[in-house]
Parts: C-alpha cells; sequence; structure tokens
C-alpha cells in the first residue's frame, strides 16, 4: 500500500513524513495570535478609533490562542517531558531553539496587556462581588484596588508602552516560525528568504478574518447591534494585507519557475500533482481571490449594511480556511517531495491517533472554550455595560 | 488617539529613558551569561586511552567497485540495534539505470538488505551502478545547526552523534538534512543516525559496514594520518561529495559518482 | 511606581528568578563541557555495545584457525566472517553462545553473485536460470575457498 503513495525515487528514511498535521495546526494558530494581537495594536497603539469596539477582545482572542500554541508541539515530540530543554539550553544557532523565550516574553507581554487594559473592571468587580467572586477579582487585582484617574493614567500609558512592545513580538513570533522553514536549505521548497514575511502577511489576514467572524458570532450571541463602521473598517485592513500577502506569495512562486534551478522539476510536480488543489484552488482562489473582489466590492459599494456583512462574513471564512490551505501546502507540501529531488511522497493523515486528525480537532476546539471561559470573567465589550460609546 | 502616542522626550526623559536601557541591557545580558556559561568549556577529551584530538575521521566510497549485495546495510542494522524491520537506514544502496531512452530508474528496496531484483532486461539498460549512501558526517553539519536544544554535536574527531537521553524528538533534524541521512528512532523517541560506529572506532575497529564489504567500495581512516589508505585515494584520485553547493562540507569522499547521483 | 505595577513586576521577577534556580539543578552537569552538548554523551556512544567482533578474532586462540588460514589464502578472504555467519562478538566472550546459522541458499551467494546489469562486469557473476541446475552453490563451490569453473 505504501508503495502507491511513492512516486519516483525517495531517499529510504523519507518513507515517513515526520511533521504531520499537528505541525501544521502550529503555524496556524500563532498566525491567528500575531494577527489578533496586531489587530487590536490598531487601536491601542495607532488609535484607529473604529476597531475600539473589538480592541479589548482581540487580546483576548490572541490570548486564548496563544494558551494552546504549544500544546500540537508538545503532542508531537518524541520525548515531552524533555520539552522544558528548549529553555533550559536553547541551542542559539536553531531557528527553533527560540521559541521557548520568545513564546514565553510575548506571553507575559499579552497577559499584562489584558490585566492593565481590564484593570478598572477587574477592580470594580472586586470591589462589588461576594464570595469567591470577590476572592477570584480581588487575585486578580492583586489586591491593589487603586482606580483614581493618576493610575489608570499610568495603566494606560504602560499599556501603550507594552503595545508598541507587542508588535514587533508579535511579527517576531510569527516571523520566526517562517524561518523555522525558510532557513533549511535541504529543502527546495521551504528555502527561501520571503518564507518569514509570507507567515507573517498570511498571519495578519488570519488575525483579523477570525476576530471579524468572533465579532460577528459574538454580537448575534449578545443580540447587540453590529457596528457596521468597525467591521468595514477591520474588512479593510484585511483587503490591504491580502494585496501584502498574494503578492509576496505569487513572487516566491514566479521567481522560483523564472529561475528554474536543479529542483524546477520536482516543484512543478508538486504544484500540479500533489498539492495542485489546495494551492491554486483553496489557498490562491478561494483563500485570497475570491476575499480580494468581495472585499474590494464592499469597499465600493454605498449603503446596503446587510449585503456587506455577508461578504465580509463570507470573505473571513474564506481566508480563515485558505491561510490554513497555505499553511498546510507549506508543512505537508515541503515534506511530500523528496531530497533526492527525484520522488514524491504522499501524506495520509489518520483520524484516531496521537498525531491524527482527532488531536488536531481538539487542540483548534480548546481556544474557543478559553476564549468563552474569558469573555466570562472579563466581559470586554465596554458597550454591554455602558451602552455604545 | 494619534498624537498622544508621539512620546514628547524632554532631555532630562531622554537620560532617563536611556540609563534605563542600558542597566537593563547590562543586566539581560548578565543573566543570558550566566545561562549561556553552565560551566567552564574543558580542554580535556573524555575519559580512557582515546584522544580525540589525535584523529579526524573520513570516509571513501567508491561507486566502480560496489556490488549491491548490501551486506554493509545488513551488518549496520543488527551492530546498531537499528529497528530492523522498519524502513530506517544509517546506511543503504542505491542502484542507478541508466535506460536506453536515457530515461533514469533509481531504487533502493529495503535500503538494498535484501539484493535489488533485476526487473529491467539488460538489453534496455545503457548503464547502470550502484552508490552507498551513509551519513556524511559534513564539516558543516545542518543537522547540528537547527537542533533547538543540543542534543546533537560534532565531536573533536569529526564524528555528528546524537545524544539520545537529551533529544526531545522534534524531528528539525530530519527535515534539516539534505541526505536524508537520518530517521526517527519510535523505539527510543528521538532522531537517530548513522555514528560511523563510534563505540567500534574509539577502541581501533573498522564501522561495521566498512568491515562487512566484500570488494572495497567503502573505505574509513583517518584524515589526520597522511599515511591513512583514505589519504592515498583523496591525494590520488578525482573525487567529490555529494551536493557540494549546500556548503556542508561533507567528510564522504566518493569516486566515480555521476551526474545522477544527489 | 503605583503599587499595583509594583506588585506585577515582583511576580514576574519572582518568577524568572524561579526559573534561573530550577534550571540551575535540572541542566545536566556535563553540558557544555566541549561544547553546546551533554559532555557525557559521548561517553554513552563510546560504550554502546559491540556485536561484530571481526575475522581476525575468529582465527585466534586455537579456535577456528584451521578453517581460518583456507580462508585467509582464498578469494574469499575479503568477505568477513560474520557477513555469512552472523554477528559473533556475544560467541567470543561465551562460545556457548551460538552465532545464527549460515544462510546457504542459492539467494544468498546470489546477493553478490547472481548477473545484473549494475555490477561491475569484472566481478564473477552467473546467470541462476542457466547455472548449477538449482543446486546448493555448497554442493560444488567451498565457500571458505571458491574457485571458479
Amino acid at each position: 500500500m505504501v508503495e502507491n503513495l511513492i512516486w519516483g525515487y525517495i531517499y529510504p528514511n523519507e518513507a515517513e513524513i515526520q511533521w504531520s498535521i499537528l505541525i501544521v495546526l502550529y503555524p496556524y494558530i500563532t498566525g491567528l495570535v500575531a494577527g489578533a494581537f496586531i489587530a487590536s495594536s490598531l487601536y491601542h497603539v495607532f488609535g484607529k478609533k473604529e476597531i475600539r469596539p473589538v480592541a479589548r477582545f482581540a487580546l483576548l482572542t490572541a490570548l486564548a490562542f496563544l494558551l494552546v500554541a504549544t500544546m500540537p508541539l508538545l503532542t508531537h515530540l518524541g520525548h515531552p517531558e524533555r520539552g522544558i530543554e528548549i529553555m533550559f539550553t536553547p541551542h542559539v544557532t536553531s531557528a527553533m531553539s527560540g521559541f521557548g523565550y520568545i513564546y514565553s516574553f510575548y506571553l507575559i507581554i499579552v497577559v499584562l496587556e489584558i490585566w492593565l487594559s481590564f484593570r478598572e473592571d477587574i477592580v470594580n468587580k472586586a470591589l462589588s462581588s461576594h464570595g469567591w467572586k470577590e476572592l477570584l477579582y480581588s487575585v486578580l487585582a492583586l489586591f491593589s484596588f487603586d482606580i483614581s484617574e493618576k493610575a489608570l493614567h499610568d495603566d494606560e500609558k504602560l499599556a501603550k508602552r507594552l503595545a508598541i512592545i507587542g508588535i514587533p513580538s508579535a511579527a517576531f513570533l510569527h516571523g520566526y516560525v517562517g524561518f523555522i522553514f525558510g532557513g533549511i536549505k535541504a529543502n527546495p521548497w521551504w528555502s527561501t528568504p520571503l518564507m518569514p514575511i509570507i507567515f507573517l502577511m498570511s498571519a495578519i489576514v488570519s488575525g483579523i478574518a477570525l476576530l471579524i467572524l468572533l465579532y460577528i458570532v459574538s454580537t448575534v450571541f449578545r443580540k447587540q447591534k453590529i457596528d457596521h463602521n468597525c467591521l468595514q473598517s477591520l474588512a479593510h485592513y484585511l483587503w490591504i494585507f491580502l494585496i501584502l500577502d498574494v503578492v509576496l506569495e505569487l513572487l516566491e512562486i514566479v521567481s522560483m519557475k523564472y529561475e528554474s534551478l536543479e529542483e524546477i522539476d520536482i516543484i512543478n510536480r508538486l504544484l500540479s500533482e500533489k498539492i495542485a488543489t489546495t494551492f491554486y484552488g483553496v489557498q490562491l482562489t478561494l483563500g485570497i481571490f475570491i476575499p480580494f473582489v468581495l472585499l474590494l466590492l464592499v469597499g465600493i459599494i454605498k449603503n446596503r449594511e446587510t449585503l456587506k456583512l455577508i461578504m465580509i462574513s463570507i470573505s473571513s471564512i474564506f481566508v480563515v480556511i485558505g491561510v490554513f490551505a497555505m499553511r498546510w501546502n507549506v508543512v505537508i507540501g515541503g515534506q511530500e517531495i523528496s531530497k533526492s529531488l527525484s520522488g514524491t511522497m504522499t501524506y495520509v493523515p489518520v483520524f484516531y491517533s496521537i498525531e491524527g486528525v482527532l488531536p488536531a480537532i481538539i487542540i483548534l476546539i480548546i481556544p474557543f472554550i478559553i476564549l468563552i471561559v474569558l469573555t466570562k470573567i472579563l466581559p470586554p465589550w465596554k458597550d454591554m455595560d455602558k451602552g455604545v460609546e | 488617539m494619534i498624537g498622544e502616542i508621539k512620546m514628547k522626550l524632554s532631555r532630562r526623559e531622554f537620560a532617563r529613558i536611556g540609563c534605563r536601557v542600558i542597566i537593563g541591557a547590562t543586566a539581560g545580558s548578565a543573566i543570558i551569561e550566566s545561562i549561556v556559561t553552565n560551566s567552564v568549556a574543558s580542554e580535556d577529551p573524555p575519559k580512557g586511552e582515546y584522544d580525540w584530538k589525535e584523529h579526524l575521521w573520513g570516509y571513501v566510497i567508491d561507486t566502480r567497485k560496489c556490488i549491491g549485495c548490501g551486506r554493509c546495510a545488513n551488518a549496520c542494522k543488527l551492530e546498531n540495534e537499528v529497528p530492523f524491520d522498519e524502513p530506517v537506514y544509517r546506511t543503504w544502496v542505491e542502484r542507478y539505470r541508466e535506460l536506453k531512452d536515457k530515461d533514469v530508474k533509481i531504487d533502493s528496496p529495503n535500503g538494498g538488505i535484501n539484493g535489488f531484483i533485476d526487473d529491467v532486461p539488460a538489453e534496455e539498460i545503457n548503464k547502470a551502478f550502484y552508490v552507498p549512501k551513509i551519513c556524511n558526517h559534513c564539516e558543516n553539519p545542518p543537522c547540528v545547526q537547527v537542533c533547538p536544544v543540543g542534543a546533537t554535536f560534532s565531536t573533536e574527531d569529526g564524528v555528528v552523534l546524537v545524544d539520545y537521553k537529551y533529544c526531545i524528538g522534534c524531528r528539525y533534524c530530519i527535515q534539516g538534512c539534505p541526505y536524508g541521512a537520518r530517521y526517527f528512532n519510535t523505539e527510543k523517541g528521538t532522531a537517530d543516525k548513522c555514528t560511523w560506529c563510534y563505540h567500534r572506532i574509539t577502541k581501533g575497529l573498522l564501522p561495521a559496514c566498512v568491515q562487512a564489504c566484500p570488494v572495497g567500495a567503502r573505505i574509513f581512516g583517518d584524515l589526520k594520518n597522511p599515511e591513512s589508505e583514505v589519504n592515498k585515494i583523496l591525494d590520488k584520485e578525482r573525487i567529490n561529495v555529494l551536493k557540494p553547493d549546500l556548503g556542508t562540507k561533507p567528510k564522504v569522499y566518493y569516486v566515480g559518482l555521476d551526474r545522477e547521483v544527489r | 511606581m503605583q503599587p499595583h505595577l509594583k506588585k506585577a513586576f515582583t511576580l514576574l521577577a519572582i518568577a524568572i528568578i524561579g526559573f534561573i534556580v530550577v534550571r540551575s539543578f535540572i541542566v545536566p552537569v556535563s553540558f557544555g563541557q566541549y561544547g553546546w552538548y551533554r559532555g557525557d554523551a559521548i561517553i554513552d556512544s563510546m560504550n554502546f555495545e559491540i556485536r561484530h567482533a571481526g575475522s581476525a578474532t575468529c582465527g585466534e586462540e586455537n579456535c577456528h584457525n584451521s578453517i581460518y588460514s583456507i580462508w585467509i589464502d582464498s578469494k574469499h578472504k575479503t568477505v568477513n566472517c560474520e557477513t555469512c555467519h552472523g554477528p559473533s562478538e556475544k560467541h567470543v566472550n561465551n562460545v556457548r553462545i551460538m552465532p545464527e546459522p549460515v544462510n546457504d541458499t542459492r539467494d544468498f551467494c546470489g546477493m553478490c553473485h547472481f548477473k545484473s546489469a549494475a555490477r561491475p562486469e569484472e566481478f564473477p557473476q552467473i546467470d541462476p536460470d542457466t547455472h548449477g541446475e538449482n543446486l546448493r552453490c555448497a554442493y560444488c563451490h567451498n565457500p571458505h575457498k571458491p574457485w571458479f569453473v
């Protein structure tokens, strides 16, 4: 059976695909984190007021996904109990070794940022509630209940500085994930200096799209009115980053084909036989081209808010799927070509297995549960308490 | 809002921030240093009679001699506890057959351990030959470069080893090796690879594959010893290495390498 | 600085110091001895068990020296004993532990000697369909001192 999955000659050790669907999930999840954070910083740093309704929600989304980002990696390790070595003895020449520190640094930034922007609410809840709730919120407030004008002002100043640090570290968090692949000279499909920036752009794109979807869904659940101004502004940013994303992705393919180095035959075979559907179909057409046109129309059409809402929702769904396909095409596609450059393998996902589809689905569901819990503890909707400002 | 983020810096504030940056940088580098310099790097070789500073191991493969019997790959699996029935190999033999229609067929069924079946009639074959493959123990090994925890390393005598008690099993090294020489050992839960039989060569024995080769297609020796057979071949023959353009500087040298071999 | 910020940063500092302390206990002592790896890993690799004893060992100490002296003068002197007889280091250390029985099928000899286009032409090869009437090779050929018909 294995023989049917192999075409041409592959090195004997390559029969097994080493990085499974879980490793597809890892850049996908960190991408959503980086994208959501950068979306929130559009408000926190660049002062785009129209994004305010989702700014705090975006931070919670980033945290929810950040908390599960390590899970696909740990599940995949041969020795998960040794995983902490990556922090104890990080080998600096390895792109992967940065993971522990970059991740921790970013986690600290996100938690501090959330804490500072929710502190007023936390203190108010601690003062107004009783029993275990009082205890919970008091602990969250670190038993300091000073919400004077000056204290809040200091908080805001610090939050802004953190957000300024946060943008490069979000870019770094995801750029380095791109470098994990881009720095592998052994693999012609991965090895390109464009990889980090392609990963970053698609991360921002997927993060904004996810934020749009979550915002729409949560507003429907809360039976609130959608802030169309905010939504269309997000859609506008999504459109801009989509352009950057598609330019870079096409640039990579075009230069690969134009230069036609030794590996071009196997790359052509990869694109035309192995990942043709997921690359041309899902990643480029569904994930970029259709949303691009729809969002362009959203920008042109006047009024007709419901139609725009539908078009934005569809675009966002397509973008989120398309970026997943992009991660798949990079991670799995790169492993489907033999480093002998004269053969291909096929990755067949298993459903029930420690590295199979089931754990991948579970890991993708957990952040949404975390997000629901987080929004219960720290409601990010200012309009819920005070009405639309 | 945009106006607010423009940080108005007075000279005093600037100095204050500058001081903080300097203090932060020194404290940060002190912390990093405490992490990096765990113990002072030792100059002394590992215990025992073997002195790794006196050797630099090298390996020559004469593809013109190889008969494709696969005894090397077989001996390797038996010597090194490589899972025998799994498709993982520390060394293997490839067969190249250039047909009359210029089509090139490459294969290596079970690494050559069970021999090769002649499934193409001799009349259709233009030229054919075997090429043994093994870890190149690169001078500039990409696998060591990408290991995130320092679980694989180059020894002083030029051998790339894996620390099975330290490897976390992330398989980045397997992705990083351009030669497909690394594999994942499911029994150990770690990456695994050829050691040039480090347990043998440090006791004056030959690697199992070299000892098993009946035609002398595999030659192992000390590059630091000018009289070694390896050095004599390197001085006399026209040699090549695999994928020289990747800059890995392999220490497995090939005699009679065809352009089709990658 | 506001007291709540002081508390937050103190917590952070405690976490970082805790990490450094835990790390200093857990990282192996020999890590960094020679480079960015565990120095004792080299000893581990050196101490791996040897399986192949080598042909010279077989001829030593009056064990198999009669067959050894025949073999060492033959065309098959380049074929290590253990290539056919199996890894024998255990047998050398304890004669009661026998190596695996020899595979004396035609196919085993054929791994080297069946005709193949990829083999060097000067290497002795036979066509298994026309040569030897499907008999075991050792019926005519002494594997320890082969000759050519």
